[in-house]
């Protein structure tokens, strides 16, 4: 009987779902006809950013998978992760309905759901992961759309500028096989240039210059491990937690806070990134002289006190820093405002400021990333609606992203991709400039569909934030009122002025950012060496000869097989 | 009735069994099970190749082996100490304090062991005043098992405990009362009555033990190593989740994790055998 009962409980259920469905189907349908000509079939074809922006007769269902930040608290009470400003944007003005299927939390948590969603082999409609080779793994396996046609039907006006401010590399980056299967995200180039951060305000008190060289940082660490500025705890240099690397390499090239990069440049040595020797050979820059130097260099430098005595084993670089126990650190330009946020909480007067190291004989040498690094993949499975449904969520959110309540976090949004032109922050800090001194005027950059996209809304709040004299910038010089705003501003005027005013002496790229066929076998155990090798060394618990070891094993281990590769794609 | 608990049994135990196929195969998620290519043992083969294999290994049977020891003995010698006190309140008191930690998931006690190993934490401190250098002991290969089943230890010999004080209470206090009137001061009390008492109960948890015995702790090894330690603290669990969630080698991580099940059943077969002979206990 009580089975009976649930049996006709749900068929009803289902009537009512169905109707309610079709019924909203045809009102829609009809408010559509009404409003919008392009699911009138008389008129013509649309195309261009009509298309890139058009609206779907019929509600689309698009499922995702979703990362979300659990300490995040900036939606309202009632919304979710499936309705919030965001979701109901694109419901009213593209009738896309997004359906989460899954969320887990940013980090290790959204990797080890990334890696069992792709090995069931059942992704959903979209999801952004933020590891090629997750994407390549799902391509490789034949699980990704191809939307080569699709993408160049559907890309806005806005879209196709930033795709060509990379000069090809995004599509390169987002393809297999010479197949679009993905949206790449477009970062800044500037996220790949490490900077030295350094407490100016200690520099001051204890009269020293701003350091140059790679022999004045260690003299400036020096200094401020003796001068106990910070406290008891005093750190030199702080280094690389156990979350972040001792260097970039070719397939996490870029932000990583805490690393040596600017000393591994100065000393010209570029380890984790494969080197073009000019004569069709290529070197692991790890397996080289210059980062045997450095590693010398850098466990001297731990000997003696100037780094980070927990360097490795902490759990975030950001904590010392922002109790204000460091001097020194190295990180991208946006590390200052975001990465030590508290520090200025905590010590109004932290002015934190950004210069390149040079080498000896005066050079600034800095590796450069790849274009970006997470990417929106999309399910074989999913209907050509869906698929050009998630195109317009891409477009939509790189046009309106400056205009959205960013009171509740844009990382709500669902499938965000970042998606900035390559040039953003040096055009941005030349242009916030000339808005502070006069020289333009925030309606300037009133510009719809303009390729840097958070222009207009930077111009007009800068010199809210920012008090004059405006020719050296100090944190005396911002205002923290909106905290928000502030880490925006502070990272683009000081985090991205050597990037931008400073010219690069030498650039170098990866000849890969990405891994070959016998690295899907053999990369894990040679990193594995390569982490153990290099921490060790420079806490010294690996003597500098155990370098040489290191490389010989490196090489019989798989490398030279893969160094062999690497050399295959530099003759195409 | 049994019906819903066959069902159960056959979809989350015996259907997900299929899973093991993936190691005989190079597995290719949009493919599938199915129709991925076969390869034999070549997993295996190239897992054996790897160095990793030997120390994870090794690491994995050292820090399980030692866990296991200790937790059997460090809780018995509480509990004996803790049934020689006399106050209730205290002994009350003692008990609810040290195993607390039990109940704290090694995400928490991480920072917390962090703290106490720490450049700058408690034993530094200490050791500081006796004019030693600071040590990084979370970096150091040569002390990280030690950490790691001593850490281990420290959470769970409270809970541990529990199971000794509960055979403590089964004792007849007339065996207590005679030998006391026969002459035993406390220490033989102890000796001859008490620990007698309690042997059917260390061999039967030290015999259930063993089928854990390549469990070397993931959540606590995870939240606590990093390159520097790979060498001695890398253990199979660590080693198949960055293999195949980091990595994606699914094939190769589910040989590996298979591996490490077909050693785990032979250690059940022979605890339970030696669980019957020794203290006749058996499940089936």
């Amino acid at each position: 009987m009580k089975k009976n009962m649930a049996l006709m409980l749900s068929v009803v259920l289902l009537a009512l779902s169905l109707t309610a469905c079709s019924s909203s189907n045809n009102s829609s349908n009809n408010l559509k006809a009404s409003s919008n000509p392009d699911s009138n079939s008389a008129s013509p074809a649309l195309s261009g950013d009509d298309l890139a922006f058009s609206k779907f007769p019929n509600p689309v269902d698009v499922h995702i998978g979703m990362v979300v930040d659990p300490t995040d608290k900036t939606l309202p009470e009632g919304d979710s992760v499936s309705n919030n400003q965001y979701t109901r944007y694109l419901k009213e003005k593209y009738n896309i309905n997004v359906i989460v299927d899954w969320t887990a939390a940013t980090g290790n948590d959204f990797k080890q759901k990334v890696s069992l969603t792709i090995a069931s082999g059942k992704l959903p409609d979209g999801m952004v992961v933020d590891d090629r080779s997750f994407m390549t793994k799902a391509a490789s396996s034949g699980l990704l759309y191809d939307i080569t046609d699709i993408f160049q039907q559907y890309q806005s006006s806005q879209v196709k500028d930033i795709m060509a401010s990379t000069e090809g590399r995004a599509l390169e980056n987002a393809s297999y096989k010479g197949k679009m299967v993905s949206l790449p995200n477009i970062t800044v180039d500037t996220d790949g240039v490490h900077v030295l951060w350094i407490r100016k305000d200690w520099l001051d008190k204890l009269q020293l210059p701003v350091p140059k060289t790679v022999s004045d940082v260690e003299k400036t660490a020096k200094a401020f491990v003796d001068s106990k500025l910070g406290g008891d705890k005093m750190i030199g240099i702080a280094g690389p937690s156990k979350n972040t690397f001792p260097y970039s390499t070719f397939l996490v090239s870029s932000n990583n806070m805490g690393g040596f990069d600017p000393i591994f440049g100065a000393m010209d040595a570029y380890p984790g990134y494969w080197l073009d020797n000019g004569d069709g050979s290529v070197t692991y820059g790890t397996t080289t002289d210059n980062t045997k130097k450095t590693l010398a260099l850098l466990a001297d430098w731990y000997k003696k006190g100037l780094i980070d005595p927990e360097v490795g084993t902490r759990d975030n670089v950001g904590d010392p820093i922002n109790a204000n126990q460091a001097g020194i650190f190295f990180g991208p330009w946006w590390n200052g405002g975001y990465g030590n946020g508290d520090s200025f909480k905590n010590d109004p007067t932290a002015n934190w400021q950004a210069y390149p190291v040079y080498s000896d004989d005066n050079k600034w040498n800095v590796h450069m990333k790849t274009t970006g690094s997470t990417y929106t993949v999309i399910s074989k499975n999913a209907k050509p609606d869906v698929v050009k449904a998630i195109m317009i969520m891409n477009n939509a959110l790189v046009r309106d992203e400056a205009t959205f309540d960013l009171s509740v976090n844009v990382a709500w949004y669902p499938l965000r991709n970042v998606m900035a032109a390559a040039n953003e922050t040096e055009y941005e800090y030349a242009e916030l400039l000339k808005v502070l001194k006069g020289e333009t005027n925030p309606e300037d950059y009133n510009k719809p569909n303009s390729l840097y996209k958070l222009m207009y809304a930077d111009a007009k709040k800068v010199k809210d934030v920012i008090k004059p004299p405006y020719d050296d910038l100090n944190v005396s010089n911002f205002s923290t009122a909106n905290f928000g705003d502030f880490q925006r501003l502070y990272s683009i005027m000081i985090g991205d002025r050597p990037f931008t005013t400073i010219p690069i002496d030498k650039k170098v790229f990866s000849v890969t950012y990405n891994q070959t066929s016998t690295m899907e076998t053999k990369w894990a155990n040679l990193k594995k060496m390569e982490d153990e090798t290099v921490m060790k060394i420079i806490l010294g618990q690996a003597s500098i000869d155990s370098f040489d070891k290191f490389v010989k094993d490196w090489k019989s281990q798989g490398g030279d097989e893969i160094t062999a590769e690497v050399a295959e794609l530099l003759k195409k | 009735m049994l019906l819903p608990g066959m069902v159960w049994l056959v979809m989350f135990s015996i259907v997900p069994m299929f899973g093991i196929l993936m190691a005989f195969q190079d597995f290719n998620p949009g493919a599938g099970l199915l129709k991925s290519e076969w390869v034999g043992l070549e997993n295996f083969k190239y897992m054996f190749q790897l160095n990793d294999s030997k120390t994870v290994i090794v690491n994995t049977f050292i820090i399980a082996i030692g866990k296991i020891v200790l937790n059997l003995l460090i809780p018995l010698i509480f509990a004996i100490l803790l049934n020689e006190l006399r106050s209730m309140r205290y002994k009350k008191l003692v008990q609810t304090v040290v195993y607390l930690p039990h109940f704290l998931s090694w995400v928490i006690m991480s920072t917390i062991v962090i703290g106490i190993f720490g450049y700058y934490g408690v034993v530094n401190t200490v050791f500081g005043m006796f004019g030693f250098d600071p040590k990084l002991f979370m970096a150091d290969a040569g002390i990280f098992r030690q950490l790691i089943i001593g850490t281990d230890v420290w959470k769970e010999f409270g809970f541990n405990a529990i199971i000794y004080l509960a055979a403590l209470t089964g004792i007849n206090l007339n065996l207590y009362e005679a030998a006391a009137i026969d002459g035993a001061n406390r220490w033989q009390l102890i000796r001859h009555v008490t620990l007698p008492a309690l042997s059917t109960t260390v061999v039967l948890l030290g015999v259930l033990s063993l089928g854990n015995v390549l469990n070397a702790g993931f959540d606590q090894v995870y939240n606590l190593y990093n390159p520097l330690v790979y060498s001695t603290g890398d253990i199979l669990d660590t080693w198949v989740y960055r293999l195949g969630l980091q990595n994606l080698q699914f094939s190769l991580a589910t040989a590996a994790g298979l591996f490490k099940s077909v050693i785990s059943f032979v250690l059940i077969f022979i605890s339970y055998r030696l669980a019957y002979r020794y203290a006749d206990y058996t499940v089936f």
